[in-house]
């Protein structure tokens, strides 16, 4: 059983999807076919997420149509942005695998590795 | 106010000539762990440091106070007053506006300390949600044996983007992010090993860490220890994290990944100035670990080290209060 924040990751990759306007009844629809869910779960769900500033909606007649605030490319972009300032050093993330390495520090990198398969051949 | 400034003095001199004692010692990542402790330790022991001071200023100025109330009291009243009470009372009342205004200090530190702190964690928070709404699962990482997860670890989230990132952000629950563009050059060997990796920061709370040092940096804007603090930890944090990896997936695996990761990006020549040299320094402790009489050395000296600055503010105490009542009596 998934967690109450995988259904807003589902949710969000459903509406990013779409390139449109979407309804809580369509997606509860498609939900619906692949796992146990009720309805107001995914209403309420997504009621989260347009508060939380992800999702915007209009009134449609008696329902709301939502759409995603930004593009996933937008968010990744920005994910990439925070992760590489700095060099890593930014507040937010921490301990990069390696940091971004400036020229002359790759460069004898690729010289320790030549030294070591010259000393040990094979 | 002698003891007060005997534990100042001696706090300065921790936070002046710790880092390159400390820096030198750990300079071939010998000890790792050793070295992260001492480094904490020693941030610390300024603190306690400082708190002996205060309390000694003012106690000096509690028990300065009645002379001081009694010179005020006798010139409002217009009693007789001579000049040795008037030169006491001013000099208690200099001492009284020390204590206060480092009283005040500490509060100003306190608050920059927590403002730092918290922006951290806000600016965490908010990348993680991203994270974990616009990444998609790490295929086999997460659930099962694969290369992923044990109890209580961070999911593996995987971001389309092209440069080469992978790297954890705390919070409940802690995420790990790999951009596809890493995953692209890491065969799953080496995706075990940086995951083990990122894994390591998490179980070794490496975020509080280096939280604590930037806080600190922020409060101490000026002191060697405290500015040299979070790169220092972050190093070392690096190095533990790397020998965890290296016990989970081999050194050789490791240092695979690391030179996977870290070589073949195109870098403007702008960039050439300012050489970090981390990565190297890591793979070359990797590669070249340094010999166990090294280790030992090393290791004892930083245990050694250690034991001194964590026993320094209750010595420095002590002896002040031996001060104090040889004074007194």
């Amino acid at each position: 059983m998934r967690g109450f924040g995988d259904l807003e990751t589902v949710i969000m990759h459903m509406v990013w999807d779409r390139h449109r306007p979407v309804t809580v009844r369509e997606l509860f629809d498609e939900l619906r076919q692949e796992r146990e869910i009720a309805y107001t779960t995914v209403m309420s769900t997504m009621d989260n997420l347009h508060r939380k500033g992800w999702l915007a909606r209009s009134k449609d007649g008696k329902a709301y149509r939502y759409t995603a605030t930004a593009s996933r490319e937008e968010y990744s972009a920005r994910l990439m942005r925070e992760a590489l300032a700095d060099g890593g050093d930014t507040e937010a993330v921490l301990a990069h695998f390696v940091a971004q390495m400036r020229g002359p520090e790759s460069e004898a990198l690729r010289a320790v590795v030549r030294r070591l398969t010259e000393r040990r051949p094979g | 106010m002698r003891p007060a400034l005997l534990a100042l003095l001696s706090a300065l001199a921790v936070a002046w000539y710790l880092p390159a004692l400390l820096t030198r010692l750990t300079a071939h990542g010998a000890s790792a762990r050793l070295g992260l402790t001492a480094w904490l330790t020693g941030m610390a022991s300024v603190l306690a440091l400082l708190l002996v001071a205060l309390q000694f200023l003012i106690r000096a100025a509690a028990d300065g106070w009645p002379r001081l109330a009694e010179a005020v009291c006798r010139s409002v009243a217009g009693g007789s007053c001579g000049p040795a009470v008037y030169q006491s009372a001013i000099f208690e009342l200099a001492l009284g506006l020390a204590t206060l205004a480092a009283a005040l200090a500490l509060a100003v530190l306190g608050w920059r300390y927590g403002r730092s702190v918290q922006q951290g964690q806000r600016r965490t928070r908010a990348h993680a949600e991203i994270a974990r709404l616009t990444a998609r699962k790490l295929p086999d990482a997460g659930t099962g044996p694969g290369p992923g997860a044990g109890p209580g670890s961070g999911a593996a989230v995987v971001l389309d983007a092209a440069p080469r990132v992978a790297y954890c952000v705390p919070g409940r629950p802690a995420t790990i992010v790999l951009s596809s563009g890493a995953l692209a050059v890491l065969d799953s060997a080496q995706l075990t090993a940086v995951l083990a990796h990122e894994r390591a920061h998490l179980a070794g709370r490496h975020h509080l860490l280096i939280s604590l040092a930037r806080g600190l940096r922020a409060s101490f804007p000026a002191v060697p220890l405290f500015t040299q603090g979070p790169g220092e930890v972050a190093r070392l944090a690096e190095m533990c994290a790397d020998d965890a990896a290296a016990r989970r997936a081999g050194r050789g695996t490791l240092v695979a990944a690391l030179l996977a990761m870290g070589t073949g990006t195109a870098v403007p020549a702008a960039a050439l100035a300012a050489t970090g040299g981390a990565t190297l320094a890591r793979v070359q402790r990797l590669l070249e670990p340094p010999r166990r009489a090294r280790r030992a050395r090393c290791g004892v000296a930083l245990l050694t080290v250690t034991l001194w600055l964590a026993l320094m503010p209750v010595l420095v105490a002590a002896f002040a209060g031996v001060l104090t009542a040889g004074v007194v009596g």
